[in-house]
């Protein structure tokens, strides 16, 4: 049945990913939710909560009267009183299920708080019942038409890498990225979400745009818009994928993670005969005839629980859906899926 | 906009001076934004640790739960079923928009319960329908929408309210959840050598006093839900003669009770002081028209008390909410013990006032935080201003201090507890000092 999930648990969603573009920025983060939303965004989906600097993450701790009433004003005051406290050079709202069912307007109580807090703020209209990387898309995105500056000028080395989010990778840090890509001759990497909201009001500059995950590809596309800047999609260091057969030529594989990932994985795989599957956003223009996008339980049921595929390589959280496969079920870690990390040399 | 960057606090002493009805908005989290601290995460997200509403609504034996919201309320399930041991008893109909504009899910539920039925290798005694804030704001009948899959599967179908805008009003989500997990129960004769205690989803520590006083007291059974193993175990708690209330929010299951079932309750609270405890006992003993001979518990708890006390005189100590009791009774308790509260970190309630005016007169330094205040984000974590800290949230302030997290799902209660907490902070300071 369309909706019923008997075996997986959800996924995470897009106000995570939203949250977790914003994570680290230094800004006042506030999840326009009733307590539970910002709770599993912090206590579930963002690994750094646990081992970063503390962000300023907040609940809007909205009741029952503050949702049937509308009361944006006394949100407002709330993000007043906290700005008060925490010194951050910008707010940001991020949506939940109950501003989306009460239909907040959320220009409107963006024009209100900038009123009152002189701060610049943005909102994320994000409503619980996307998947993450529709957030953190929408939260990129956001971020780079309102915060990067025109005018700069290009600097040659400089390479942007957007996409890198816990709930993409498995991962919270990046130097063995970083190393990577100075070994290939990029001598200022700049991981949008390490160093603040500078990366983000100097998008413009950079000569390239790295794109890890489906996620930062609208981004991309709007600093290739608005600055000229190229960009790239690639996954260039991958994490461990354990037992992996050397030899899989002439093997039927199916791979279920984020596409971008999904697809480097593919190109290591020669002469065997892949299908990339996601549950999460699928370009058009990065997919291959047969690869598939995955919204419900049962297509992927459909898909994979059956011998149709020798190898699955997936979250190992998946696998309790298929019962009535029999090939190799190959363990690749998807946050966003799992909440289990991934390894990376 | 200068800020100080530092977390509010407010001493003991100011804090009783301004009394009940002048507690500082910086302390309220109800007039605040609620910060996530990894300390206070259990008020945000309570299902991924202890008991929440999902894990609760489990405690009716052999159920299982569909829960019915947007893709982001389940999202902790996860861990909740893989660390659980609940992996087979969640289902999930996630909402989309369509679902939430026409509440056509609403027409779903009935044959998505067959369905879940369908692949269970063996029927459950119930099915619960935990339904979220979406569903609070759309107004859903779930009562009858439960009923109409009652009558296709033919197996109690109960509604579960997660609705964590409710958190502050009359009925919150874990006050609901209580109320629900007995309403499976039907009349049946009592006896009145049986009672109930209610409150807790999980059992009392098996040495608890209260056990052996109700003996003396005739009560040769007590029941509790978290001791139940099956629908059989868990229908005898309607042959109860009264029920203990041992949790405030219990307050509205036993009301339930007596309405439906005419089983009265008999309120306790769980305290850690001993002069409390022996008053509270007595109390009970009065009401129930016998006597409870506390002596030797009493004097055997004092004991311990004192030369855990006098051994670690002076020690400071940091004290937290979530753990298994109240955070201000806790450091009381504490202080009179001879150990040095230095902070508190909790949700003050004027109710608190009572142990708070105590702390004034006994530790006035000690220094009372909001721990959902945005100013948290401030707090300083590598002060090392106490040597023990007790509750999980209290460890998260201080790292390297030694940790007593006192959030076991079994109950502490009564001279039992207090036994219980002098040993393990006892045990966890000598093993420091090992």
């Amino acid at each position: 049945m369309r909706g019923l999930w008997k075996y997986i648990s959800p996924f995470a969603p897009d106000q995570s990913g939203a949250a977790a573009v914003l994570y680290g920025l230094g800004g006042l983060v506030v999840v326009c939710d009733a307590g539970g939303c910002a709770g599993n965004i912090c206590g579930f989906d963002e690994p750094r909560w646990f081992t970063g600097a503390p962000s300023a993450a907040f609940s809007a701790g909205l009741r029952d009267m503050d949702a049937i009433l509308g009361r944006d004003d006394r949100l407002v005051d709330k993000l007043c009183a906290a700005a008060a406290q925490i010194a951050a050079p910008f707010a940001a709202i991020i949506g939940t299920p109950v501003p989306a069912v009460i239909a907040t307007d959320y220009q409107a109580l963006r024009r209100l708080a900038e009123k009152r807090l002189s701060l610049p703020v943005v909102t994320i209209e994000t409503k619980g019942t996307e998947r993450y990387d529709t957030g953190a898309s929408m939260a990129y995105e956001g971020l780079c038409r309102r915060f990067a500056r025109k005018e700069l000028a290009r600097q040659r080395g400089r390479l942007n890498v957007l996409g890198a989010l816990p709930l993409d990778t498995g991962c919270t840090e990046y130097t063995f990225l970083q190393e990577f890509l100075r070994h290939r001759g990029w001598q200022d990497v700049r991981i949008f979400g390490t160093h603040g909201l500078t990366d983000y009001e100097t998008a413009g500059a950079a000569e390239k745009n790295l794109v890890l995950a489906p996620a930062g590809l609208a981004a991309a596309r709007y600093l290739e818009e608005a600055f000229g800047t190229p960009y790239v999609v690639a996954y260039p260091v991958l994490p461990k994928v354990e037992k992996l057969p050397h030899d899989v030529t002439g093997k039927r594989i199916l791979i279920v993670h984020q596409q971008v990932l999904a697809n480097e994985v593919r190109r290591h795989l020669k002469g065997a005969d892949v299908t990339v599957a996601t549950w999460f956003l699928l370009q058009a223009d990065l997919a291959q005839d047969g690869d598939c996008h995955l919204q419900e339980e049962d297509d992927f049921i459909q898909l994979a629980d059956n011998d149709r595929f020798d190898i699955i390589i997936g979250d190992e959280f998946l696998r309790r859906a298929l019962p009535h496969f029999h090939g190799t079920f190959i363990d690749l870690p998807h946050f966003a899926v799992s909440g289990r990390c991934c390894a990376y040399d | 906009m200068m800020t100080k960057q530092q977390a509010y606090s407010i001493s003991a002493a100011d804090l009783a001076a301004r009394g009940r009805d002048q507690i500082p908005a910086e302390l309220l989290s109800s007039t605040q934004l609620i910060y996530n601290s990894p300390a206070a995460l259990a008020f945000n997200s309570p299902g991924a640790r202890g008991f929440g509403v999902k894990r609760a609504g489990l405690s009716i034996p052999g159920s299982v739960m569909l829960l019915i919201g947007p893709g982001c309320c389940g999202r902790n399930t996860t861990i909740l079923s893989a660390e659980g041991g609940y992996g087979d008893r969640f289902f999930f109909y996630v909402l989309d928009e369509t679902d939430i504009v026409t509440g056509r899910h609403l027409y779903k539920i009935p044959r998505a319960v067959e369905e879940i039925l369908d692949v269970l290798p063996q029927a459950p005694s119930a099915v619960v329908l935990c339904l979220t804030c979406v569903d609070a704001l759309l107004g859903t009948d779930m009562e009858r929408v439960c009923r109409k899959a009652e009558a296709r599967v033919h197996l109690p179908v109960v509604p579960c309210y997660m609705y964590a805008l409710t958190r502050e009003g009359r009925r919150p989500p874990m006050v609901a959840v209580r109320q629900m997990v007995y309403s499976l129960l039907k009349p049946q004769p009592r006896h009145r050598r049986e009672a109930n205690l209610l409150g807790f989803f999980s059992p009392l520590q098996d040495d608890c006093e209260l056990y052996g006083y109700l003996q003396q007291l005739g009560i040769q059974t007590v029941r509790e839900i978290g001791r139940c193993r099956t629908m059989e175990d868990y229908h005898q708690l309607s042959r109860a003669n009264f029920n203990l209330v041992l949790h405030p929010e219990a307050r509205l299951a036993a009301q339930d009770f007596e309405k439906n079932l005419h089983i009265p309750s008999i309120e306790l609270t769980r305290i850690y002081e001993t002069d409390r405890l022996s008053r509270q006992y007595q109390a009970l003993a009065q009401a129930l028209g016998g006597t409870i001979d506390d002596r030797a518990e009493r004097e055997a708890t004092e004991d311990l008390v004192r030369r855990v006390g006098q051994r670690w005189h002076g020690t400071t100590v940091a004290v937290g909410e979530m753990l298994n009791g109240n955070a201000f009774e806790l450091a009381l308790t504490l202080a009179r013990a001879g150990l040095t509260v230095k902070e508190i970190y909790g949700n003050v309630t004027p109710q608190d006032f009572v142990w708070i005016k105590a702390l004034a007169a006994l530790a006035p330094e000690t220094k009372i935080y909001c721990n959902l205040g945005p100013s948290m984000l401030y707090y300083d974590r590598s002060t090392g201003a106490a040597d023990l800290t007790l509750g999980a949230d209290a460890a998260w302030y201080h790292p390297h201090s030694v940790h007593v997290t006192w959030d076991e799902d079994v109950q502490p209660f009564g001279y039992a507890g207090t036994r219980a907490l002098f040993s393990a902070l006892d045990r966890a300071l000598s093993g420091r000092s090992s």
